[in-house]
């Protein structure tokens, strides 16, 4: 394992000078990984370039000549310029953007500041995100009032786009026939019948979007999505984690989300602990207070309020002393994919690699992709393992064998294969997903085939007690 | 830029430490340690802390193992491991604690007119909310300077003040050690929550918290303690005798931790409260207090082995307390003027001195809020970028302070220079906006 120094030496960071080596294995010597570990599994935590190693480690020693200088007088443009980097890509304005340690924390900024009231509705759906789901809970988990009911939409994979955007129609339509005798006249600022002077908006329908979910790691038809809940008078909270860096082409001006959210430390290359909230102007007021509340919270009583309103991104700047140098490092690792040839470079390379990765894994396991028509994938593909398969639930597996196999998976992949994808049990059957990164190439897709076809057969063996 | 200043495995002068060697003595030959420019005077070790060499270089290698060590934190402040979490910092804390209650109508939030201006934006937030539930907010007025006795008295007298006024509301859901305390919960109505500095920021003073959460037993009140000054500054902190209801405090502040690391105590008694974590995590089910906080420490066992190594609690407390003391007096002999703490009770590592500059007897006599906004932007600025020190100032009950911290890297003489720079400043300051 390399031990950073403050200055790289030959080849430990990037010359801006030189061309970049192409895509695939010759690009491992710029990411900090093991040599040995062939990582397909980039989507769950991200993995930082070298380049941004040392731009981190710089900045903490320089954090350190003098703390009060760095808070105090150079903190806030630095930051002002990656909020509006991150801006930019996303086809946002630059204040409409702001920086928080996390998605998850993004998400409860949302669905924490809503005022909820006895009668609100708040969807999610079956394949949300474990925290997500558990904010969700929460909030409807009051003991007393008021408290948003819960809802989901059930999501069985493998659904093609225009199923899912069938089943999503669906729900809204019947969960305002089911609440027929509530009115939902708290709608967003561009659906119809919004009045910005209304007095008592009653209640409020607030979905949580998916814009790619994690377990299956699908791409959602999610404007189209946005687009109908706009048309139904539904406020949505997209929640796209993984989006950033491997959706290309993002333009929120045009989808017109009521809330957008991603993590910056997955597929954008930043150091963890960095991810993007937005909210669009015409939104703002529902952000009130950040969390923690700010130096810089605004009461609506007082006469700054008029001048500032919620002072959102000012409220966001600064929440309590924490690392920042997460949030003042995205324009290097903006720089380092721009060196390596540009998003669209990066897209193309990685999309490719992860519709062929993922049809080769099949073969070598002897199953199916998730993504049959090729709707679903960004660059990230779901195989499915050769594990049994279950008609009903139950019917071949205990909760306790699931959980088994999950932890046995988890272990020999990652100490004796050294490699690893997220495995997950889905409707039925086991798959695994799979990140197609710039340092990764066929074979390696290969090789993770060989390992699952071993531990799969002996976590059948071991855990199932079956002789295979 | 700090060049070639690299984490090593290898103890070398300097760098790191030689634990089987004795350290230099306190002061100026302490300063290689730490990873301030070397000509800057800092004597504002308080608000952000100051990470020493060997903890930001452990934290650089790429294979630095993330401890978690609650057991350390725990021992040091008196309380059982499974009454402390980790969070990123105390605004957060905080935060945790405030945003959990289920607040009713009714209900009254106390904080003191001198919390840190983030921690009351959380207290008027939640008393914000356009509609119900929300509480209601009032603040116990703190002049300072101040005595021990008289901030008990201001305490506990406007209190009871509060309860008077608020006399129609059935204040029965008191915590579970005050007298009154029912587990029958539809007997439960309203509450008072009291947000009670353990450290005050502006001024930096200690609190006699400790008799004030007794008082807040005895009425009924739950207490959460704010005390981000305390660890590594506070001797002595017994949490399982001075049994507060909540209790939080940095540990990148006095403790040598690395930027963000703050404890949250919360006893057992008072976890069912402590219903989700912020962000809600993936371990809620309603309950599990400590699964749902699993982060990080922080190289807090590299900050405890320092600190042990520096000499241990005690020396750190000796040196820094006294240079505390007598830089304040040498500090206010060259502005001439006086030190807050006239007997030395609100003072641990954090004295304060009035500064030069024209005292109002009433309020907006000579200060508007714009030009005392414009008094703290010059002193940042001049300070920091001219003189290439710093201590925190503000302007508090009619005059201006300052707020210094004495560190173990720290000197007299530091105090001296700050002087000199507190008077050109002030100099300045009256010069150009009072002419």
């Amino acid at each position: 394992m390399p031990i950073p120094k403050l200055s790289p030496t030959p080849g430990e960071s990037y010359d801006a000078s030189q061309k970049p080596p192409p895509f695939g294995h010759p690009l491992k010597q710029y990411f900090a990984l093991d040599d040995d570990y062939v990582n397909l599994n980039h989507g769950s935590y991200g993995s930082l370039p070298l380049p941004l190693i040392f731009a981190v480690n710089k900045w903490n020693y320089e954090i350190e000549r003098n703390p009060d200088v760095f808070h105090r007088l150079t903190y806030q443009s630095l930051l002002d310029k990656s909020r509006a980097a991150v801006a930019k890509l996303i086809g946002a304005e630059t204040d409409e953007v702001v920086l928080v340690p996390n998605a998850t924390h993004a998400l409860n900024i949302v669905l924490r500041n809503f005022e909820w009231r006895e009668g609100d509705l708040l969807i999610g759906a079956s394949t949300t995100y474990g925290a997500v789901g558990n904010t969700i809970r929460y909030l409807a988990d009051r003991s007393e009032q008021p408290r948003p009911a819960m809802v989901n939409i059930e999501y069985n994979f493998p659904l093609t786009h225009a199923q899912i955007i069938d089943l999503f129609r669906a729900k809204i339509r019947e969960v305002k026939h089911t609440y027929a005798n509530v009115q939902f006249t708290d709608v967003p600022p561009l659906s119809a019948g919004f009045d910005k002077n209304a007095v008592d908006k009653k209640n409020k329908i607030v979905m949580v979007i998916d814009s790619i979910t994690a377990n299956p790691g699908a791409l959602m038809p999610w404007q189209e999505m946005c687009r109908i809940a706009r048309e139904e008078g539904v406020w949505t909270v997209v929640d796209g984690a993984h989006s950033i860096g491997q959706e290309y082409n993002i333009n929120l001006s045009e989808a017109k989300p009521d809330f957008w959210l991603s993590n910056c430390h997955k597929w954008l290359y930043a150091k963890r602990g960095c991810a993007v909230l937005y909210a669009p102007k015409r939104n703002q007021y529902i952000i009130k207070s950040s969390i923690p509340t700010s130096y810089e919270y605004v009461s609506p009583s007082s006469p700054a309020f008029k001048e500032k309103g919620t002072n959102f991104v000012m409220q966001h700047e600064w929440t309590g002393t924490m690392d920042e140098t997460q949030f003042i490092t995205v324009p290097d690792a903006l720089a380092f994919r721009e060196w390596l040839g540009g998003e669209k470079a990066i897209y193309d390379y990685c999309h490719q690699l992860a519709m062929d990765g993922g049809k080769k894994l099949a073969e070598v396991v002897g199953t199916r992709v998730l993504d049959e028509d090729g709707e679903l994938t960004a660059t990230m593909s779901n195989v499915q393992l050769p594990l049994p398969v279950e008609k009903k639930r139950g019917e071949v597996y205990t909760t306790e064998q699931l959980y088994q196999i999950n932890n046995f998976l988890k272990e020999k992949l990652l100490k004796e294969w050294k490699t690893y994808a997220a495995h997950y049990w889905h409707n039925g059957a086991w798959w695994c997903r799979c990140s197609a990164q710039v340092f990764n190439e066929l074979s390696d897709f290969e090789y993770l085939g060989k390992a699952f076809n071993a531990v799969c057969k002996e976590a059948e063996e071991t855990i199932l007690k079956k002789s295979v | 830029m700090t060049q070639g200043l690299g984490p090593e495995l290898e103890h070398t002068p300097g760098r790191s430490y030689d634990p089987t060697q004795k350290p230099p003595p306190f002061g100026r030959q302490l300063k290689q340690y730490f990873a301030l420019d070397k000509e800057y005077v800092n004597l504002n070790h308080g608000s952000y802390g100051s990470l020493p060499l060997p903890l930001l270089q452990e934290s650089s290698k790429l294979a630095f193992e993330i401890e978690r060590n609650p057991t350390i934190v725990a021992k040091l402040i008196g309380s059982d491991v499974d009454e402390v979490v980790f969070v990123p910092n105390a605004s957060h804390a905080a935060n945790k604690v405030l945003r959990n209650f289920e607040w009713r109508d009714g209900d009254l939030v106390i904080g003191p007119s001198t919390t840190y201006g983030q921690a009351f934006n959380v207290l008027k937030y939640l008393s914000d909310r356009s509609e119900q539930p929300k509480p209601t907010l009032v603040s116990i007025q703190y002049n300072f300077p101040l005595t021990d006795a008289e901030i008990i008295e201001t305490f506990r007298t406007q209190l009871r003040q509060y309860k008077r006024e608020h006399a129609g509301t059935q204040f029965t859901d008191v915590p579970s050690l005050s007298p009154g305390f029912t587990a029958d919960v539809s007997a439960r109505k309203n509450k008072i929550v009291a947000v009670i500095d353990g450290f005050t920021a502006n001024p930096g003073a200690l609190m006699p918290w400790r008799e004030l959460v007794r008082i807040c037993h005895e009425e009924g009140v739950w207490a959460l303690i704010d005390a981000a000054h305390s660890i590594g500054q506070e001797p002595n902190i017994n949490l399982r005798e001075a049994q507060p209801d909540f209790w939080l405090s940095s540990c990148h502040k006095w403790f040598f931790a690395k930027r963000g690391c703050a404890v949250l105590y919360v006893p057992e008694r008072n976890q069912h409260l402590m219903k989700s974590s912020i962000p809600t995590s993936h371990e809620y089910t309603g309950t599990n207090f400590a699964k749902q906080h699993e982060l990080p420490s922080h190289t807090h066992e590299s900050a405890l082995a320092l600190r042990e190594w520096l000499g241990g609690e005690q020396t750190i407390y000796d040196y820094c307390h006294t240079l505390a003391l007598e830089g304040a007096q040498r500090l206010a002999q060259v502005l001439s003027t006086k030190v807050m703490d006239e007997n030395g009770e609100l003072t641990v590592y954090m004295p304060n001195v009035q500064l030069p500059l024209p005292i109002e007897k009433q309020p907006g006599q000579v200060y508007s809020p714009e030009l005392i906004a414009e008094i703290n932007a010059l002193f940042t600025r001049q300070l920091l970028l001219e003189w290439n020190t710093y201590t925190t100032h503000y302007f508090h009950n009619g005059a201006w302070w300052c707020r210094c911290s004495a560190q173990v890297y720290n000197e007299l003489s530091d105090f001296e220079y700050l002087g000199k720079a507190l008077v050109a400043t002030c100099e300045n300051v009256v010069e150009k906006l009072f002419s």
